[in-house]
């Protein structure tokens, strides 16, 4: 009679992570998917309660490419829905940790560090909502060894809150919302064509 | 309630308060308040002109405030006795009623309540279930949206009797709803505000949309739930036939409750789990399927009857699978959802369940009772000189134990059942139990330790669980150590801490220490204080630095007979992982520390004759007898 349980199975990893421990308790009422923002208003496929399932059944490689991993911004609407008690966000966390373990990279943008100019001044890392930006000592090409800020991609939710905070415009976001791109955008609300200074 | 109303040996007695219950099976002693109707039962013919009469217009709490009713009223149209009542709150002194009433006079404005004292051989508690109220789950707009209305709202607006009499109307606008939704598990099955499941809210969720289907077959109704539960005999098929009508379940609970202001048009949003997708929904009336909850005064009623509370807060039954309809206190019964929610089959019965155990006490001259039972030996009790203590009465799962400073504690020996807590609690030994006196433990003790006591694993098991764990282990063959020796109490709240030190004095290698699984546990709480105890003994022994291992503390069902023989093994292999010489000079270096706590061990009635007895029987057993 043995109900040995493997330790190196997902579940168990998951509930090892503070945050992930009340994992088991998910009864799938889909309180959680109909109450998220994120479902509702940009990407149907986000499931917490999918997530939930798939880290509860050890499925390793859905849990860890599902958008839901991703694309959480812990906002906790869904946890005071919960008639569980279960803290959805951090079990999204906990399974989001364990796929940048394993070398899974997020497939959305983060935000890049011009290490160029960097001037390790902090300002991006206290502002940071998600603790995903540390100041580290390395090896720039023409500056030396120098502290410079440093982005932690399995943390980072693209918000942009460091590229407002950044003063000498080293930190941003590549791909979407860039700066040229949003001023752009201002003077076309604005009905103008942009005044190039 | 017409038909026992008539019944000439059943009394009714309506508007009646229970304030105090004293005394014990068959004998209970019940003060009733009377309360004052302001109607004369004796002259009321309960023709109603007072009610017409009486200008007065507040809500009708039986119509859950759907409908107004008057100052001088019924509660129902079928209430029995059929006398009417005057609401002393809203009444404005006009007299009207008076007036209305004429020659019959029944109307009596000096009436007041009335203290009533009445022997009672036993008691059926009956006292049903409350509604949980949903306003403070904003997220369903309960009080805020018109069209969202509770279960029993339902319930009244589909009535004939009711308020709109059987029209089904949205609040709104008062057109009949075409697209209705109901939402099971509000406020049950929800960690926020009630646990555990309302048990037949499911059947209830389809039972109004049957009866709606039926009477208005053009409605469409949607049920949302978590998990449909059709547990009993004919539920499923009644399932089935909703399936059949037309209504459709959607498996997902709705987060949110969206309203239109113009129209009053609500939107429900909820995952559809099979779907995996979100969906939104419109409807023109919503019902809440609320959990049901105990009764706003089960506190106080738990209080006045001195019985227990489950969690969740309803009344606690003796056994939850054997005795459902007993409370442990015996003389007192419960009957329906007092108990734990219940439909009506499991309400009946319960409650004839509970009849029969109430006249079979009815018929009896005499009361049998467990032979097991505490006795106090006044003159070593200190509260009798003096002290205050009151360990044992505190102990005491059943309130068996009157305690009085001043007075040496009393044991009511109608209301103990028998666990021992008391007695392994009292730490001046002015308790014992019958059967289980120290004297007859510390002897079995003695013998079961008097050869090579340091290979020895001393089990303590409790009656009912652990020793049936042990008894299973040996009729199913499992296998372990046969160094053990079984010891059985009735719970594990007997252990008393002197034994465990005696039986380490006397050199014993382990001793496990086991009873039923908390929740298991057949004297309420004896369990818990076996427990506590325990851990405090652990404790100890840790500081004394004894090796880990020799005492050992296990929750065995009487179904886990292979957990049993699995940790007696356990404990056999960390004895033998102890070099015998360590052992042997560990229980040496503890065995004067066990004998400082066993100084007056000595001075507790029998014990002294008893060991002297056995160890002349166990001598002479062995071949070592001297010649008195």
């Amino acid at each position: 009679m043995s109900n040995v349980i493997d330790p190196n199975a997902l579940a168990e990893r998951v509930k090892a992570i503070p945050g992930g421990d009340m994992l088991m308790m998910c009864y799938s009422c889909g309180t959680c998917t109909s109450k998220c923002m994120i479902q509702t208003k940009l990407e149907s496929s986000y499931n917490p309660r999918r997530l939930i399932r798939e880290a509860v059944f050890n499925m390793d490689d859905d849990a860890f490419s599902d958008k839901t991993t991703w694309l959480c911004t812990a906002c906790d609407l869904c946890y005071p829905a919960c008639p569980q008690k279960i803290h959805i966000s951090g079990v999204i966390n906990a399974v989001k940790a364990l796929a940048v373990e394993s070398g899974k990279k997020t497939p959305y943008q983060v935000a890049r560090v011009d290490e160029s100019t960097c001037v390790a001044c902090g300002l991006c890392e206290k502002i940071c909502p998600y603790e995903a930006i540390i100041l580290v000592e390395k090896r720039v090409p023409f500056r030396g060894t120098i502290t410079v800020a440093s982005v932690d991609a399995g943390k980072c939710m693209a918000c942009g809150m460091c590229t407002a905070a950044c003063r000498s415009t080293s930190i941003r976001l590549v791909d979407d919302y860039n700066d040229a791109e949003m001023i752009d955008t201002l003077w076309s609300w604005l009905g103008t064509e942009r005044v190039s200074s | 309630m017409v038909d026992a109303a008539r019944q000439p040996l059943i009394e009714v007695k309506t508007f009646t308060e229970v304030e105090k219950v004293e005394g014990y099976v068959g004998n209970f002693v019940v003060t009733l308040r009377e309360k004052a109707k302001y109607v004369r039962a004796d002259r009321c013919n309960g023709c109603g002109a007072c009610t017409k009469a009486c200008p007065v217009e507040i809500p009708n709490y039986f119509e859950m405030n759907l409908a107004p009713r008057k100052a001088a009223y019924i509660p129902m149209s079928q209430a029995v006795p059929l006398i009417y009542n005057i609401d002393m709150d809203a009444c404005i002194h006009c007299y009207k009623c008076v007036e209305a009433c004429g020659a019959l006079e029944a109307i009596d404005f000096s009436m007041e309540d009335k203290l009533v004292e009445q022997e009672i051989g036993a008691i059926i508690v009956a006292t049903g279930f409350g509604h949980f109220d949903p306003s403070p789950m904003t997220e369903y707009g309960f009080g805020r949206f018109p069209n969202v209305i509770t279960a029993m709202e339902m319930e009244r607006l589909n009535n004939s009797a009711g308020p709109t009499h059987g029209a089904l109307i949205r609040p709104s606008d008062g057109k009949s709803p075409k697209h209705i939704a109901i939402i099971n598990c509000v406020g049950s099955r929800d960690k926020r505000y009630n646990t555990s499941c309302s048990n037949f809210c499911c059947m209830y969720a389809i039972k109004n949309a049957l009866l709606i289907k039926q009477m208005h077959p053009d409605t469409e109704i949607s049920i949302y739930y978590i998990d449909i539960r059709t547990p009993s005999k004919g539920y499923e098929e009644f399932y089935d036939r909703a399936r059949e009508s037309g209504i459709r379940f959607i498996q997902g609970r709705p987060s949110e409750i969206t309203e239109d202001p113009d129209t009053h048009q609500l939107f429900i949003s909820s995952e559809d789990i099979t779907l995996g997708k979100v969906i939104e929904r419109e409807y023109d009336m919503v019902m809440l399927n609320q959990a049901a909850i105990p009764q706003p005064d089960q506190n106080h009623m738990s209080s006045v009857l001195n019985v227990a509370q489950s969690p969740g807060g309803w009344f606690m039954e003796y056994h939850p699978k054997l005795r459902p309809m007993d409370s442990p206190t015996d003389g007192i019964f419960f009957a329906g959802a007092c108990q734990g929610p219940k439909d009506i089959p499991a309400s009946v019965a319960q409650g004839s369940a509970a009849a029969s155990r109430a006249s079979r006490i009815l018929h009896s001259d005499s009361w049998q009772i467990e032979p097991t039972v505490a006795v106090v030996w006044p003159d070593r009790c200190v509260s009798a000189k003096g002290q205050a203590c009151g360990i044992c009465a505190r102990a005491c799962p059943y309130g068996a134990i009157d305690y009085t400073k001043g007075l040496a504690a009393e044991v009511i020996t109608a209301k103990c059942h028998g666990c021992g807590a008391c007695v392994g609690e009292c730490p001046h030994d002015s308790i014992t139990q019958l059967h289980f006196t120290d004297a007859q433990v510390l002897a079995q003790i003695r013998t079961l330790l008097a050869v090579e006591p340091e290979k020895k694993i001393l089990a303590f098991r409790c009656q009912w669980c652990s020793y049936g764990g042990a008894d299973l282990a040996g009729t199913s063959h499992f296998e372990y150590s046969a160094n053990e020796r079984g010891l059985r109490v009735m719970c594990s709240a007997r252990m008393d801490a002197d034994l465990i030190y005696e039986a380490y004095r006397l050199g014993a290698g382990a001793i496990l220490y086991s009873g039923c699984h908390p929740q298991d546990c057949h004297y309420i709480t004896g369990q818990i204080a076996g427990a506590k105890r325990a851990a405090r003994l652990e404790k100890m022994f840790e500081r004394l630095q004894m090796s880990p291992g020799r005492f050992r503390i296990e929750w065995i069902s009487a179904a886990e007979g292979d957990k049993y023989a699995r940790v007696i093994n356990e404990m056999q292999a960390s004895l033998d992982a102890i070099p015998e010489d360590v052992l042997k000079a560990e229980i040496e270096r503890l065995k004067p520390e066990m004998a400082k706590k066993l100084t007056k061990l000595g001075d507790i009635p029998g014990v002294a004759q008893a060991l002297v007895q056995v160890d002349f029987i166990v001598d002479e057993m062995l071949g070592k007898a001297v010649p008195v």
